[in-house]
C-alpha cells in the first residue's frame, strides 16, 4: 500500500494568539516496502506529521491517500485506516492500562472487531513477536514489569492488530544500547512478515543510517529533503545547515577524509565503514 | 480537551493585563459583592455595563468570553427551570402538580441566571489577564496577615501553584494518551452512557498511573534542590501597586456606588426616575 502525501500544511489552534504553523506544505511519497525515516529538530512538525498518517489529526489543507483511502474525505473509516496504519508513541509504557497484559495486548484487536478467542491469538502471537512469553507474562500486572518489559508488551499492544503500516515515534528514546538494538531489530523481524511498509521518526542518525532506505528531512514544518541515508549524509549539505548531526560512522568517515585517508563507502553503519576502511588499506 | 477556558490565560499587554494581580483580586472580590449586591434590574444594568467596560479594557475577544459562558450553559439552564418552577409568586400564570410559573418566578429566575453568567464573565476576566503564577504570588502576598496565626501561606501558595501548573501538564498527557489508543482502535464518542464510561478506563488508569509518577519526581527534584530550607525567599518578579490599579479601583468603587444608589433609588433624590418605577421595583 502506497502512503501519498500531497500539499499538506497543518497550524496549531488557528486564529488565536497561540497560532503555530506546524506543517507547511509537504508532499512525498511512501512505498510499499519502504523503511522511511523522519528526521528534523524538536519542533520540526514530525510528530503532527506522523499523526496525520492515522487520521489522529484531521487534515487541515492537502490530501493523504492510503492506498485508495483519501483521508481528507470527512467520511473515511477510521477504524480501518487504523487498524492498516499502526501507531507507536513514544514512551508507549505510559499508555498501558488494563489489569493483565493478555488483556492490554489484545485491546487493539478488540477494538476491531475480532472475536475473543481470535483476540487473544493474536495477543499470543504478538507477545511472542517481541519475546515475551504469554505463559509467563500473560496474567501479571503490566504495572509489574521491568521497564523494557513494559515497553514491549506496548508494541505488542500495537501490533496485534497486524498493521500493514507501522509509525514508530522515537521508538528507542530512553532505552539501553541493547535494548535499543533489540526493538530495531523487532522492527526489522516484523517487516519481513505482516508489515509492509515503516515509518521511523527518530533524533538519532545512526539509527537512521543503518535501518532505513529512505529519509525525509523537515526543517520548521517544511521538507527540505526525500532522499536516501547516503544521499542525505555523503552527498549533501542539508545536515550542514540544520539541527541534524552525522552518524558516528559517517563523522568517522570525514574526519579520516579531512586527514587525506578518503573511504570509499557511503558508511552508514559499522560494517560498511570498516570495509571501506579495509577496501582502501588494501589497495 | 484545548477548548477548555475556564482558568486559562489569554495572552495580551492591555491596562488589565498590566495590572497587579493583588489589586485585580481585590477588585474581583470587590466585583462579586457588587454582584450580590445588586437588587433590581437597573443596578444589574450598572453591574453588566461595569462588566462590559472591563472587557474592552482587557481586550479579550468577546467570543473568547462568550466561551467561558458556554461551559456553565448546562448550570444555567438547570438554575434558571428550578427557579422557575418553584419560586412562590402571586401573579400566577401557569401551574401543574407543585410547579408554578410566576411573573414573580420569571424576573427571579431571569435575575438568577444574569447573576451568574455576571459572576462567570467578571471572575474568567482575572484568569484571561493573569498568569496563574500571578494569581497564586499575589494570594500568597494577600494571605500575608495569616502567617501571625501560623497558616503556612508559603507551602498553600505553592501547592496552588503546582496544581495550576499541572492542569495543562495532564490535558496534554490526556491527550497524548486518548490518541495512543484512538491509534488502537477504541473510541469515545459512540456507544450508550455505559460503554462511554468504560471507554475511559483506557485513559483514566494510564492518566493516574502517570500522575504519581509526576508527583514524585517533582517531590524528589523539589528536596534536592532543599526547596523551603531557606524561610523568606525572594522574587524574581516584585509586585507593585500602581496608577492602573489605583483607576481600576477607583472605577470598580465608583460601580459599588452607583449599584448601591440604584437600589435604593438614590434615595429617593432622584424624582424623574420614577416614572419607570417599575424598573426599581422588580
Amino acid at each position: 500500500m502506497q502512503i501519498k502525501i500531497e500539499n499538506l500544511s497543518y497550524v496549531y489552534s488557528p486564529r488565536t494568539p497561540f497560532e503555530k504553523t506546524a506543517l507547511k506544505d509537504i508532499s512525498f511519497t511512501v512505498n510499499e516496502g519502504d523503511t522511511m525515516g523522519i528526521v528534523g529538530a524538536t519542533g520540526s512538525g514530525k510528530s503532527t506529521l506522523s499523526r496525520h498518517l492515522n487520521a489522529l489529526i484531521r487534515i487541515q489543507s492537502g490530501r493523504i491517500m492510503l492506498g485508495d483511502a483519501d483521508l481528507s474525505q470527512r467520511k473515511v473509516d477510521l477504524k480501518a485506516v487504523r487498524k492498516k496504519v499502526g501507531m507507536l508513541f513514544q514512551f508507549p509504557e505510559y499508555q498501558l492500562f488494563a489489569d493483565t497484559v493478555r488483556k492490554d495486548v489484545a485491546f487493539g484487536p478488540m477494538n476491531f472487531g475480532i472475536n475473543d478467542a481470535e483476540a487473544s491469538a493474536a495477543a499470543a502471537e504478538a507477545l511472542s513477536l517481541v519475546g515475551l512469553d504469554i505463559a509467563e507474562v500473560g496474567d501479571k500486572s503490566p504495572f509489574e514489569l521491568s521497564g523494557g518489559q513494559m515497553r514491549r508488551v506496548a508494541i505488542a499492544g500495537v501490533i496485534a492488530s497486524k498493521p500493514e503500516v507501522l509509525v514508530l515515534d522515537e521508538p528507542t528514546a530512553g532505552l539501553d544500547p541493547a535494548g535499543k538494538r533489540e526493538i530495531l531489530e523487532l522492527v526489522k523481524k516484523l517487516k519481513s512478515s505482516f508489515v509492509k511498509t515503516v515509518i521511523i521518526v527518530s533524533h538519532n542518525m545512526d539509527e537512521i543510517a543503518e535501518y532505513c532506505n529512505r529519509v525525509a528531512v523537515l526543517d520548521e514544518g517544511r521538507l527540505i529533503a526525500d532522499t536516501t541515508p547516503d544521499g542525505l549524509f555523503n552527498h549533501s549539505d542539508v545536515v550542514d545547515n540544520t539541527e541534524l548531526d552525522y552518524p558516528h560512522t559517517v563523522k568517522i568517515k570525514r574526519k579520516l577524509a579531512k586527514r587525506g585517508f578518503v573511504v570509499d563507502s557511503p558508511a552508514l553503519n559499522v560494517e560498511q565503514l570498516t570495509e571501506g576502511i579495509l577496501g582502501r588499506l588494501a589497495e | 480537551m484545548k477548548d477548555v477556558t475556564l482558568g486559562q490565560y489569554y495572552p495580551g499587554e492591555s491596562f488589565t493585563h498590566k495590572m497587579d494581580a493583588r489589586a485585580k483580586l481585590v477588585l474581583v472580590i470587590a466585583f462579586i459583592v457588587m454582584v450580590f449586591l445588586a437588587k433590581n434590574f437597573l443596578s444589574y444594568i450598572a453591574v453588566m455595563l461595569c462588566v462590559i467596560g472591563a472587557v474592552l479594557v482587557s481586550r479579550i475577544p468577546v467570543s473568547k468570553m462568550l466561551k467561558s459562558i458556554k461551559a456553565i450553559i448546562m448550570i444555567l439552564i438547570f438554575t434558571g427551570l428550578l427557579n422557575l418552577m418553584f419560586y412562590n409568586g402571586e401573579t400566577v400564570y401557569w401551574s401543574w402538580w407543585r410547579f408554578n410559573v410566576s411573573l414573580e418566578g420569571i424576573i427571579f429566575s431571569v435575575k438568577m441566571v444574569l447573576r451568574l453568567v455576571l459572576l462567570v464573565m467578571g471572575t474568567t476576566l482575572l484568569t484571561f489577564t493573569t498568569t496563574p503564577t500571578g494569581i497564586t504570588d499575589g494570594m500568597e502576598s494577600l494571605m500575608t496577615p495569616l502567617k501571625y496565626i501560623k497558616v503556612p501561606v508559603h507551602d498553600i501558595a505553592v501547592i496552588m501553584s503546582i496544581a495550576l501548573r499541572f492542569i495543562p501538564i495532564l490535558s496534554e498527557e490526556v491527550d497524548k494518551i486518548m490518541m495512543a489508543q484512538k491509534a488502537r482502535g477504541a473510541s469515545f464518542d459512540t456507544g450508550g452512557l455505559v460503554s462511554r464510561a468504560k471507554a475511559l478506563l483506557p485513559i483514566l488508569i494510564p492518566l493516574f498511573v502517570s500522575a504519581f509518577r509526576r508527583a514524585d519526581e517533582l517531590a524528589m527534584a523539589l528536596d534536592a534542590r532543599c526547596y523551603n530550607a531557606t524561610p523568606n525567599r525572594t522574587r524574581y518578579q516584585v509586585m507593585k501597586f500602581g496608577w492602573r490599579d489605583l483607576l481600576g479601583a477607583l472605577g470598580t468603587a465608583a460601580f459599588v456606588v452607583l449599584v448601591v444608589a440604584l437600589n435604593n433609588n438614590f434615595w429617593g433624590a432622584y424624582r424623574a426616575v420614577e416614572s419607570v418605577w417599575w424598573l426599581f421595583a422588580v
